[in-house]
């Protein structure tokens, strides 16, 4: 029997970047605020200091921050005529665990979305018309968010700042800034930071990119080029470029992260309270099954307990927050079959590879030194920067030298011929590890009927509910703009002087066995009408108005960028109208 | 000036001495200049400074680079020559600022500056007996430089300055076996702005802490 709690105002459902995000900003309103954390707590000091944050072993290979998939994996199959098998090492994807969340092992990688990604299925047929939609895949399924660039702006432009993001503006309020990216959408005024240093290899990028009249500029970045002192009073630090950053947690205070622009001062807030090692097993609905009473939960001693609250936030990675609707019961589950119901409707996810480049002995690269977002990029094909009429795809890749580390287990290029192992193996690893330079073609996946979430028949958890269930491939569309872009991503690997350019691109089937993102995107999608969307533009339940849940469940298809500034965005957008409308007059905020 | 003389002779008998392992030396970052270090000129320098009129280094900080243990000088054995070079520079141009050292780098020559760096960065100096420290400060320091502090936003010292302080040449110096006395004072050089040749680390970082941490932190290292 569970053990019923206090109630309390508002309780979170994981404590990583919305968790820690939307509890500030509602216990500074004085709402008492509850943080269920599956994971551990960690801090920088002393759980992120060296030497034993850069054991590679145990963090890039054995995935120590990611999510305890011995008690909860996720199960996986490409298509709904396959039977599903739960995935036991974390590979294609790294779902983060612990306090902090992923937010804690990304990479800094900080771009906004394009205005045109918010209005995406109306650009599209405003631009290419319907037939043209029809014949890159009948079976895609995109659509608008609901919500625009120009609402979310102000509020990107506050998370930018909370983060220190060091980079260059491209665009301010439609005048093109010199040396930034010129296709970026228009933005309020400069990043907070000036942009990191630019690696030997992104000069070298930027040399041949250029040469081939593409518009290089210096990738925004959440590992900060210079101390920092955000809005909440928190000083951050320069990075050093230890080669440490995805899949690390950063011990210099240098990258953007609950831990060092959030938890501070969360944490000495009275209205707050964290718990962790708390695996919340569903929310509790009243009779009417439009109104949430709270959530059910184990602790770390097995005790069930329940803790009831007036507003229930979803906070925790993509895949959990739908895997959370689906075992409370929340909106209608998805049927691949009939295309009806919303919940796991529209799972994406982000295609990513590229081409490999050997440069000559002479050029030494240095990839140790380095940090999470240290790339030259190029924005000329992402999104839908290019006339696609006459290829018979929709979206884009950005495209870019962003090599994050040198560590000595996983960066060994080698050239195509060269065997897997022995001696000729590590004589060409030796050749080539100082010469070599990666670049990523990084973009777009469009949502697809066939692609959707739903609760495994078979596999259950170490509680004995239901695993996720994921049944993924990349759409023919996908694979076609993929490869698209591979080509001309080689003709700028040979103008970098490269001696052997080994080409790119995403190739079906999609694989979990390979690391490709953590991109995981939808499943619980915001949009203006409830029968293609879970939640309404400000990320709240259409079926029970006092559940919101935030993240990048919501984003209806993936865009061409790394979408956690824009989950950032998202979340300050959604607590804007918690703040000032929802709790003013609880209900939903938006009438079908 | 007779005494001087004597000085002067006695150095050079220790520079043969210890010259003999030269083969130890580390020439470092020489790849891409047409001239290399020349570590025998170095030593010359170290015992008896250079006609241009820079003092012969070896006054202050042993012709073994281990100083005199009062921590007014620092050790600089086997510190990297990249690191050494770029102080003298700093010295010289005043991003680092001291009255001792600042006219004394503005007399080396830049292969004088090379050649010196060179002999001391290859120097494997022993360590003078010295008086053990307090232990409840040693604790407390090591918690610092080996931790940090959550509440007050500073890192461990290790994550740059390499495992127990041993450094992370080139770049960055070695702090073990430094002496207690001149990590405090370089630390106030630090957050008075004498040093301005790593604003955007050593700066910040020396300003959280305060006037006793700075020195119990260095007991811990020497």
């Amino acid at each position: 029997m569970a053990q019923r709690l206090k109630p309390v105002d508002v309780v979170t459902i994981g404590v990583g970047l919305t968790g820690s995000l939307a509890a500030l900003e509602l216990a500074e309103t004085g709402l008492k605020v509850v943080g269920l954390e599956r994971g551990a707590p960690r801090y920088t000091v002393p759980d992120f200091q060296s030497p034993a944050i850069h054991d590679e072993l145990r963090f890039s290979i054995r995935k120590a921050m990611m999510q305890d998939n011995v008690k909860v994996a996720v199960s996986f199959r490409n298509n709904s005529d396959q039977t599903a098998l739960p995935i036991r090492r974390w590979e294609s994807f790294l779902p983060g665990q612990g306090l902090g969340g992923s937010f804690v092992h990304w990479n800094g990688q900080s771009f906004r979305f394009q205005v045109a990604d918010f209005i995406y299925r109306t650009h599209i047929l405003e631009r290419y018309g319907q037939k043209f939609l029809d014949a890159c895949g009948p079976e895609l399924t995109i659509q608008d968010w609901g919500v625009t660039y120009d609402e979310l702006e102000p509020h990107y432009d506050r998370f930018e700042y909370l983060c220190g993001v060091s980079g260059k503006a491209g665009n301010i309020k439609g005048q093109i800034q010199a040396g930034g990216n010129p296709f970026e959408a228009p933005r309020s005024r400069e990043y907070p930071n000036p942009p990191l240093k630019e690696p030997y290899f992104g000069a070298i990028f930027r040399k041949g990119a250029e040469s081939l009249g593409y518009h290089p500029y210096p990738q925004p970045s959440s590992n900060l080029s210079r101390p920092y002192i955000n809005p909440l009073g928190l000083q951050l630090e320069q990075c050093v470029f230890c080669g440490f950053c995805e899949r690390y947690a950063c011990e210099h205070y240098a990258k953007a992260s609950p831990q060092t622009i959030i938890l501070p001062v969360l944490l000495k807030n009275p209205n707050y309270e964290l718990q962790t090692s708390c695996e919340v097993l569903r929310i509790n609905l009243d009779s009417t099954r439009k109104k949430a009473t709270g959530v059910t939960y184990v602790d770390a001693a097995g005790r069930e307990f329940e803790q009831p609250a007036e507003l229930v936030l979803i906070t925790a990675f993509p895949l959990n927050n739908v895997r959370t609707l689906l075992l409370s019961g929340i909106g209608k589950p998805y049927d691949p079959k009939t295309g009806e119901g919303v919940v796991g409707r529209n799972y994406s996810y982000q295609t990513t590879g590229g081409p490999t480049v050997f440069m000559d002995e002479s050029i030494n690269i240095n990839p140790f030194m380095s940090s999470g977002a240290p790339g030259t990029m190029i924005d000329d094909f992402s999104g839908d920067n290019f006339d696609h009429s006459q290829l018979g795809f929709i979206g884009g890749q950005y495209v870019g030298s962003i090599m994050t580390n040198g560590r000595p287990i996983e960066f060994h290029p080698t050239p195509p011929g060269t065997p897997a192992w022995g001696l000729e193996w590590k004589r060409a690893v030796d050749r080539h590890y100082n010469h070599t330079i990666l670049i990523q073609q990084h973009g777009t996946s469009a949502a697809s009927r066939l692609n959707y979430l739903d609760l495994d028949p078979t596999y259950k958890d170490a509680w004995g509910q239901p695993l996720l269930r994921m049944t993924f491939d990349f759409p023919e569309n996908d694979i076609r703009m993929s490869q698209y872009i591979a080509d001309k991503v080689v003709e700028i690997g040979r103008a970098m002087g490269g001696k052997i350019v080994v080409r790119g691109g995403t190739e079906r089937p999609y694989t979990t066995t390979v690391y490709q993102s953590t991109h995981n995107c939808g499943g619980a999608v915001m949009g203006s009408d409830p029968k293609t969307s879970v939640v309404n533009r400000y990320l709240q339940c259409w079926d029970v108005p006092n559940v919101f849940s935030l993240g990048g469940s919501a984003i209806p298809q993936n865009g061409t960028y790394n979408y956690s500034v824009t989950i950032g965005a998202l979340t300050y957008w959604a607590l804007d109208a918690i703040k000032n409308k929802y709790l003013k007059s609880p209900g939903p905020l938006v009438h079908a | 000036m007779r005494a001087s003389k004597t000085w002067r002779c006695l150095l050079l008998a220790a520079a043969a001495a210890v010259l003999a392992p030269l083969g130890l030396i580390t020439l470092v970052q020489a790849q891409s200049q047409a001239r290399q270090p020349d570590a025998r000129r170095g030593a010359v320098i170290a015992a008896q400074g250079t006609p241009a009129g820079a003092p012969a280094c070896a006054l202050c900080h042993a012709f073994n680079g281990a100083s005199d243990g009062s921590g007014a000088f620092p050790r600089i054995a086997g510190q990297s020559a990249f690191y050494l070079a770029g102080q003298l520079r700093d010295f010289a141009s005043g991003v680092r600022t001291n009255a001792i050292m600042s006219p004394i780098a503005k007399a080396l020559s830049p292969d004088d500056v090379a050649d010196v760096a060179a002999y001391y960065a290859g120097v494997d100096a022993p360590f003078l007996p010295l008086k053990a420290p307090d232990a409840a400060l040693v604790k407390r320091g090591e918690a610092l430089a080996k931790v940090g502090s959550e509440e007050r936003r500073i890192q461990s010292c290790d994550n740059c300055h390499g495992p127990g302080g041993a450094g992370e040449p080139p770049a960055i110096p070695y702090l073990a076996g430094q002496y207690a006395n001149y990590i405090a004072f370089t630390l106030r050089e630090w957050q008075r702005g004498f040093r301005k040749n790593s604003p955007d680390a050593m700066a910040v970082m020396a300003k959280k802490l305060d006037e006793q941490e700075g020195s119990v932190l260095n007991v811990e290292m020497g």
